[in-house]
């Protein structure tokens, strides 16, 4: 009797400890930002996004792209909350999961023919939209 | 784009043209962002539209170009309002119809405005005109006065006119004044502010006319062909009545017509009604002296009003102190020669001019007439036939008693 108590006391015990710990998760978060940012990089290649608050440096892509700079650069947030990111010159998307204090880069989406015109990022839910309308080309960053 | 000065046709073009050029756009261009920027430019074009647009056709073609706005980006309203978060695309056009209400309040206004600010200009045109005409008449009036010096009758004639036409001037000058005071005596801040907001599309504003009645005025009196004593003080009481309505309404006029330089405006005037004063006097004092010394009555010099009062006084005064002396028939015949003019003349015939003219005052008046009394009193000629009869009345009685003593005895 006495060892039978000893258990259930000891599985009472364990189940209190696990409903106290950390491991919260909510799901199904949407990160989606409904627009575009084009952030214009300061003199340090410094971009600021006031609207959502991110501050970060394009010197490290721009020199994986060859570039000495550019003028804008525009960015967007899909569902799941990677970013997107691209500029006029470009060859290339450069995908980015945030991390605590850093964007780590997850893909380098290649875009297939000439380099990028005039670029731009569409919202469309399940997918982020790549368009050059400078030439209307039209990519689905998902299936590229 | 400044659309408030052109036609309604061009209007009507360039709204097509942009509501194409929107439309396309929103349809042609593939990026959200730019989509975005589309909706804000035309949101901002038509702001700028409805703040400078200043006539309600124009105000209606806004109005329809917000709704072409409205439906030609309803299709994303979603994503606009997203992007514009706090505001919605529902308060962005709202804000826009809002502002067409304000607007149309306002532009109701300035039509009330522009209707009376054109009542007004036609009011002043057809014054410059009336005035002008006058003016002309008046200058010919002149001239042939000049000319037919040879023929007196015909220029008493002409004179005759030329007065009757300066009359006209006067009422017609005096009807304008009292218009303006009517109109602006009781005039509120609110509807100064709103005159002189429209005032400089006046070509001729009642300021500036005053101006130039007043100008019209000095040079009339300047020239001295034709006009006599009675003209003058005429034009002394309209100088009066001039003032008087300058004094009450002088100051609202050039608050709202000069309100860059009212003060200055006010100046100018009030320089202009004393110069035209002077004008007068200088011709009024010495004709009425000239009156005088026709009719042999020899005033001292005055100049003003209160000079003739003492002038008038010291001659009465001089001439009863002798008449009490002397009471000789020569003082009777100076007292009835006064009394003559003073009466027939100066009270009969320039009685209401001259207290129009503040040339003389009712009482000023009165106390001369008193004095005139009392020195037709003094000057009237004692009678000698009372003294006789007393002289025949005791020769009578000596020779009665004489005769009863003669019998007794």
């Amino acid at each position: 009797m006495k060892r039978q108590l000893s258990t259930i006391s000891a599985i009472t015990l364990l189940l209190i400890l696990s409903g106290c710990g950390s491991s919260l998760i909510i799901e199904n978060v949407d990160y989606a930002q409904p627009l575009e940012s084009v952030l214009v990089p300061d003199s340090n290649n410094e971009v600021h996004d006031q609207r959502y608050a991110l501050r970060f440096t394009i010197s490290g892509i721009l020199l994986r792209e060859g570039v000495e700079g550019v003028q804008e650069i525009r960015l967007i947030r899909d569902q799941a909350g990677l970013y997107y990111l691209t500029a006029a010159g470009f060859s290339s998307v450069y995908q980015f999961t945030p991390e605590q204090g850093s964007l780590k880069l997850m893909n380098r989406i290649a875009i297939p023919g000439d380099v990028l015109q005039q670029p731009a990022f569409n919202q469309r839910g399940s997918y982020i939209e790549l368009v050059d309308t400078s030439n209307g080309r039209t990519f689905n960053l998902s299936e590229v | 784009m400044n659309i408030k000065k052109r036609s309604p046709r061009i209007r009507l073009l360039l709204l097509s043209f942009f509501t194409l050029l929107s439309g396309l756009s929103v349809h042609a261009q593939t990026s959200d962002f730019q989509l975005l920027e589309n909706f804000n430019n035309d949101f901002h074009r038509i702001s700028t539209e409805i703040d400078q647009v200043i006539d309600m056709g124009a105000l209606r073609e806004i109005e329809l170009e917000i709704s072409s706005f409205e439906s030609r980006y309803s299709d994303h309203r979603t994503l606009i309002t997203a992007a514009l978060y706090p505001v919605t695309f529902e308060e962005r056009v709202n804000s826009l119809r809002d502002r067409i209400m304000v607007k149309n309040q306002s532009l109701s206004v300035v039509d009330q405005l522009n209707s009376r600010i054109e009542g007004l200009i036609a009011e002043t045109d057809l014054f410059r005109s009336r005035i002008n005409q006058l003016n002309s008449e008046i200058s010919t009036l002149q001239q042939n006065i000049e000319r037919s010096s040879a023929s007196e009758s015909r220029q008493a004639a002409l004179i005759r006119q030329y007065r009757q036409n300066l009359e006209s001037r006067d009422l017609f000058v005096a009807d304008f004044l009292e218009e303006l005071i009517n109109r602006y005596q009781n005039m509120d801040s609110a509807e100064r502010s709103e005159l002189s907001v429209a005032a400089d599309r006046l070509q001729d504003n009642p300021v500036e006319i005053l101006k130039s009645i007043i100008s019209d005025y000095i040079e009339l009196s300047n020239n001295r062909s034709g006009l006599s004593l009675p003209d003058y003080v005429s034009m002394r009481a309209q100088h009066g009545y001039f003032s008087d309505v300058w004094s009450r309404i002088g100051e609202q006029l050039t608050r709202t017509f000069e309100t860059e330089r009212s003060r200055q405006a006010r100046t100018e005037i009030d320089n202009m009604l004393a110069a035209w004063l002077a004008s007068v006097d200088n011709n009024v004092w010495s004709l009425l002296q000239q009156e005088f010394y026709d009719r042999s009555i020899r005033l001292s010099p005055f100049t003003n009003s209160s000079e003739l009062n003492r002038s008038l006084h010291e001659y009465i005064d001089a001439a009863y102190e002798i008449s009490l002396e002397s009471n000789r028939e020569e003082d009777y015949g100076k007292y009835r020669n006064f009394s003559d003019f003073w009466n027939t003349t100066v009270k009969a015939n320039w009685g209401d001019l001259i207290i129009a003219g503040n040339i003389l005052t009712h009482s000023d008046i009165a106390a001369v007439d008193v004095k005139l009394s009392s020195w037709g009193e003094a000057a009237a000629p004692i009678s000698n036939l009372m003294f006789i009869l007393l002289i025949v009345s005791i020769a009578v009685i000596v020779g009665l008693v004489v005769l009863l003593v003669t019998r007794k005895s």
